[in-house]
């Protein structure tokens, strides 16, 4: 099947919206997400935008089922080792269900891969759910390794009132 | 000792910073691991666009040790974007060396936090590896949560050689 893969722009992000929604259904967790397609304009193509995009369209005559092209996309953002220096994260990499097996996934991945590689990085990094067998398997495939099985370490997170104490002093 | 005093990293903390860097990889047994120099510390932070930013604890002269370093704590962090509830601080290293005990960690974290609430982020990530149970309980007694255990998250990566090869995929 023919698809390009390009740069994400602000007219994108009403599908970007829609998908992450969809990714989010996927991931049993649409009740969690908070960020509109404004919020995606605001923080994503302002002046010092806090990700960057990747879009993957299909013509017009290969359009899904409720008629859209633009059928995948990828959200990453540059971070940096204290170890090895700069590196790329890929905070979402998504197909809808009807175009998968057709490499779309692999050719947005490749995508920021050749980006990051561009700007310097020298690894990649992304989290996956344990239960998703398929993106495990995926993934795998493509090189990467479990460094939370292999390193043991544990992505930890502190927020709402529990950041709002830290912040100011309480213990 | 409480007059320890934080400050934003300046470039010329570049060599404290990497010794700090070190010395924190040592106490992970992953010393051979960092690769990185005083000069890519100096053009990704303090550049026009940096990758990092970094607070610094120093001392005063008559509270240094022997060795002589005035800077004794640092934190690396950057922003990163959650596509379902935006701005988060991502703590990247988080080291006090020589002092623990002081409040000196607590402090570095009261000051990132505001960081994080100030900057509009609503969360604050960051890995810690489960055999560092002194870490981890810190952490916790802070309110923070184990999102690898509780939500089942695992942290992948692809280091350069795959990334090559990813990157030619047609």
């Amino acid at each position: 099947m023919d698809f390009t893969i390009r740069a994400a722009t602000l007219e994108d992000c009403k599908d970007i919206s829609r998908m992450i929604l969809e990714l989010a259904e996927y991931e049993k967790a649409s009740d969690q997400v908070k960020i509109t397609q404004r919020d995606l304009e605001q923080d994503g193509f302002s002046k010092n935008p806090f990700f960057h995009g990747i879009i993957a369209e299909v013509p017009e005559h290969h359009k899904s089922r409720e008629g859209h092209a633009k059928v995948g996309y990828s959200l990453y953002f540059y971070t940096y080792s204290s170890w090895k220096g700069r590196a790329v994260y890929m905070e979402d990499l998504y197909v809808m269900p009807e175009f998968r097996g057709k490499g779309i996934g692999k050719a947005l991945m490749s995508k920021v891969s050749q980006l990051g590689l561009a700007a310097g990085c020298t690894q990649l990094n992304f989290t996956v759910l344990d239960w998703n067998k398929s993106s495990l398997d995926f993934y795998l495939k493509q090189g990467c390794w479990d460094v939370t099985s292999d390193l043991g370490y544990h992505c930890m997170r502190c927020e709402g009132d529990a950041l709002e104490h830290l912040a100011q002093g309480d213990l | 000792m409480s007059n320890f005093h934080l400050r934003k990293a300046e470039p010329k903390d570049v060599p404290d910073i990497l010794r700090l860097i070190k010395e924190l990889a040592k106490y992970e047994e992953m010393e051979d691991q960092v690769i990185l120099t005083e000069k890519d510390l100096l053009d990704d932070g303090f550049g026009d666009h940096p990758f990092y930013h970094c607070v610094i604890a120093d001392v005063p002269a008559e509270h240094q040790k022997v060795e002589g370093y005035s800077v004794i704590g640092f934190a690396m962090y950057y922003f990163t974007y959650d596509p379902w509830i935006g701005k988060l601080l991502y703590l990247e290293d988080f080291l006090f060396s020589c002092f623990t005990g002081f409040g000196i960690g607590s402090e570095i974290l009261k000051t990132l936090s505001d960081t994080a609430v100030k900057n509009r982020c609503s969360s604050m990530h960051f890995i810690v590896a489960e055999s560092n149970k002194a870490s981890i309980d810190f952490y916790k007694r802070r309110g923070a949560s184990d999102l690898s255990l509780q939500e089942g998250w695992r942290l992948f990566r692809i280091d350069k050689e795959n990334l090559l090869k990813m990157s030619a995929y047609e």
